[in-house]
């Protein structure tokens, strides 16, 4: 891996003290003035001092999202930690890093996603959904081209991930409606959940570049401000 | 045949001579009767391992990687992977077959027993030998034998590291290094570099196998049988943890590595190679000192919320090392047990050790040895191949260290362990060779509590043990939680209205009474004996070293006390009567044996 995520970092810094506007460099694409105008945005923000890779967030949010009907009654399902919208990578030297939609003022996701827009919805087959704030999917009209998954990989995150059967985006985090069961459930307060913020050190980043960070901030003794 | 549930009734078969893979059926009555992890596992080796004597290093020895009926479930601690195999590393006092030895079990936590369950199996049987290095590769119902010629040599750090480039955050490993490689008899199997299954030999025999690793995929979970009771119960497991702020706070401020200090001013440490119960310079290796020189991260098993494995930085004269700081076992055993109380050096030879893959607990007790016999003259230098190996040496250590794994000189003989150490330099130093029918003790000495640990010890189906514990209630206790893919840390939190009867009864379907399910940990701990038995260990092997009738602590906690043969005579006999056991023999009587469904092995 490289340093030049540290770069990114600054960049965003000088960013946010500079105002808004669009600025385009490469993979760092911003659009301001572009916020919804009904409401806060808010995503899950990860600390990363607190989580210790336990993977409880993967299962809670998996069971939520994945009920299962017993005698007529719907209820959580098992938690299958792979069907979790939130996704926690482990590496070597020890780091975890959950990764979760960011829910990026500029959705670089919807902006990629080549399906007209329905004209009285607005929405293409991934929006932005009006009342949660939070990124939504239409499977009924998404043709499976993949360029959300490619937008997110390239820019952002990178969690949205095509499903390999059904060859729908998956992944995206849909808050819970309100109540995210990540956040709740997390046996070390390592997630929040709130106001998405742009300027924050590890907003947006990929698993891999938090990773990096994390390496040079635990294990060379280098001091690195946290998001 | 009635439906299972909860478990699947499939073991994977892997043959590592034909190369043929193969579902196995697991009956539901072995699911029942023995759950999954060490009670499963042993159920499975009986059955296969049909006559005492067999070379453990026989192709036909299985190697049986088995998670439990909560594996894969995000029941909070249930992260534990049980390895079952014919122990490396045990010999009786009189060999009645060339390669007696006892059943070996060693338990890992991490995430690789879940994602054995993901992928569809209740466990993994490897049997036969391959004629160069592979590794296995299951991807659910895909499972591929694999060359790892170009793995073979790697440490466990590096080779966790190329794994996690190669297949990413979707696979979980297990695996050995260079001790595995070398068969050397005390060889352990890693995961996520760091957690290890340690004891009894089991990386040996996967060396013996050529087998460099295990690398599972799965995206199953298979169904309950009453999920509404289940999600119930799993919520009042979260609450229980939740409400106990200071009891799982214990474990993620320091984990085991609290009872460096605290064993140590109980008298109860293994220091000098057990010569002593207490270590003068402990404040140099306990909690605070790793907190403040070494801990950097807390890290969790799957699902598991006391995050105990502290991941550690340390710095100074052997350079930037990162692995899981000292905890314990290991920083008693080639700590305090060595005098070595420069910690940086101590996280040095963790590192070193975890890295070739060998049992950090035998490393420390057969080092201690060697330090020993050296002090009193029984051997010298050119018989350590010229390293000067003295109490607090973390240098010397480490050459030995290496030797050890390389089988080289006097290496070769020290990879054989205390016992086999003992009987070559002769001259008395058998008694303080500490081990329990060849297994080396861990890091609990003995003379404080002598009662308790002399049966703790003397006890273990696997030889000495640490994790057996004292009265035969507990000892069941402890066979059924480790079949369960549990952890033994959490275990008091599943009481009452979470206890674990209630989880087997929602996940499988089978209700039983109290009584009905405790006799499934003595059904196990009573196979095992018995396997042991047809081996020829008998009451003569349920004996304790020397040192512990002659040499009293002389300072500490604890100083001066002793207890006798006789001591040790009565406490044994109570034991065994307890048992429902034979007191000359130690047999289980015939009439136990049917009592707990057993008949076939009488």
């Amino acid at each position: 891996m490289t340093h030049k995520e540290t770069s990114r970092r600054d960049f965003l810094k000088k960013l946010a003290i500079g105002g808004g506007g669009v600025v385009i460099l490469g993979k760092y694409h911003f659009l301001f003035g572009n916020e919804p105008k009904n409401g806060i945005l808010k995503a899950i923000v990860v600390d990363f001092d607190k989580c210790t890779g336990c993977r409880t967030c993967e299962t809670v949010c998996s069971a939520f999202h994945h009920p299962i009907e017993i005698n007529g009654e719907l209820l959580n399902g098992l938690g299958n930690p792979k069907l979790g919208n939130i996704q926690v990578y482990h590496y070597n030297p020890d780091v975890d890093i959950p990764s979760v939609c960011a829910n990026c003022p500029d959705t670089p996701c919807v902006n990629a996603c080549p399906v007209i827009p329905d004209p009285l919805t607005g929405h293409k087959a991934i929006y932005r959904d009006e009342v949660t704030q939070a990124i939504r999917t239409n499977h009924s009209v998404c043709i499976s081209c993949g360029s959300c998954s490619r937008a997110c990989e390239n820019e952002r995150t990178g969690i949205i991930k095509m499903n390999p059967v059904t060859q729908h985006p998956e992944h995206i985090c849909d808050h819970c409606g309100g109540d995210p069961q990540c956040v709740k459930h997390c046996p070390y307060g390592a997630l929040s959940f709130r106001e998405v913020d742009i300027n924050k050190t590890y907003f947006g980043l990929s698993p891999e570049e938090i990773a990096e960070e994390l390496f040079e901030r635990y294990y060379s003794g280098e001091e690195v401000i946290n998001g | 045949m009635d439906k299972i549930y909860g478990q699947y009734g499939i073991l994977l078969d892997i043959n590592l001579t034909t190369k043929e893979i193969k579902k196995t059926k697991i009956s539901k009555n072995d699911l029942k009767n023995y759950l999954g992890g060490r009670g499963l596992g042993m159920k499975i080796l009986w059955d296969r391992i049909k006559e005492p004597g067999l070379d453990p290093f026989s192709p036909d020895n299985p190697l049986l990687f088995m998670p439990g009926p909560f594996s894969g479930l995000p029941i909070p601690s249930s992260s534990r992977t049980t390895i079952v195999t014919k122990s490396t590393r045990t010999s009786p006092v009189t060999d009645k077959f060339e390669h007696s030895s006892t059943i070996s079990y060693a338990n890992m936590g991490g995430f690789f027993g879940p994602e054995v369950k993901f992928a569809g199996y209740d466990g993994i049987a490897v049997t036969g030998k391959s004629s160069s290095p592979v590794y296995i590769l299951i991807e659910d119902d895909k499972v591929e034998i694999k060359s790892a010629r170009s793995y073979w040599g790697m440490g466990t750090d590096n080779f966790d590291k190329v794994l996690i480039e190669k297949y990413g955050k979707e696979y979980q490993s297990c695996y050995i290094g260079q001790g595995g490689e070398n068969v050397v008899p005390y060889a352990s199997i890693i995961n996520t570099a760091a957690r290890a299954a340690g004891r009894g030999g089991v990386g040996a025999v996967m060396g013996s196998k050529k087998l460099k690793a295990i690398v599972v995929n799965g995206s199953q979970q298979p169904k309950l049988a009453k999920h509404k009771m289940y999600l119930e119960l799993l919520d009042k497991a979260r609450t229980a943890f939740h409400e106990d702020k200071k009891g799982v706070d214990y474990w993620r401020s320091g984990g085991t590595a609290h009872a460096l200090e605290s064993s140590s001013n109980a008298g109860t440490m293994a220091v000098r190679n057990y010569r002593e119960g207490t270590f003068k310079e402990i404040e140099m290796i306990n909690t605070k000192a790793a907190r403040t020189q070494i801990w950097k991260r807390d890290f969790a098993c799957f699902s598991c919320q006391l995050a105990c494995k502290k991941s550690g930085f340390a710095k100074g004269a052997y350079g930037g090392v990162v692995h899981d700081g000292p905890e314990y076992e290991t920083g008693t055993m080639v700590g305090a047990n060595l005098l070595i109380s420069d910690l940086e050096g101590l996280n040095k030879i963790i590192f070193v050790c975890d890295d070739y893959g060998i049992d950090i607990i035998t490393v420390g007790g057969v080092l201690g040895f060697l330090m020993e016999a050296r002090e009193k003259g029984m051997i010298d230098l050119e018989f350590l191949d010229g390293i000067d190996l003295k109490w607090g040496s973390v240098d010397a250590s480490i050459e030995m260290i290496h030797k050890i794994v390389r089988k080289e000189g006097v290496g070769k003989l020290a990879s054989l362990g205390v016992k086999a150490l003992a009987k070559h330099i002769g001259q008395g130093s058998e008694e303080f060779a500490i081990h329990v029918k060849g297994h080396e003790l861990a890091a609990w000495n003995v003379n404080t509590r002598a009662e308790r640990m002399m049966i703790t010890y003397g006890t273990a189906n696997r030889g000495a043990c640490h994790l057996n514990s004292s009265s035969p209630s507990r000892q069941n206790h402890n066979a059924m939680q480790d079949s369960l893919g549990a952890c033994s840390f959490a275990g008091k939190w599943y009481n009452k209205e979470t206890a674990y009867r209630l989880f087997i009864e929602a996940i499988t379907g089978i209700e039983q009474t109290e009584e009905e399910f405790k006799q499934i940990g003595e059904r196990i701990f009573n196979l095992e004996k018995m396997f042991n038995y047809r081996e020829g260990f008998n009451r003569d092997d349920d004996k304790m070293p020397e040192r512990f009738f002659k040499d009293a602590h002389t300072y500490g906690k604890g100083e001066g006390v002793l207890a006798t043969h006789s001591d040790f005579d009565q406490w044994i006999e109570t034991y065994y009567s307890d048992r429902g056991w034979d007191l000359k023999t130690s047999k289980p009587t015939a009439e136990k044996l049917k009592q707990l469904g057993l008949d076939f092995v009488i």
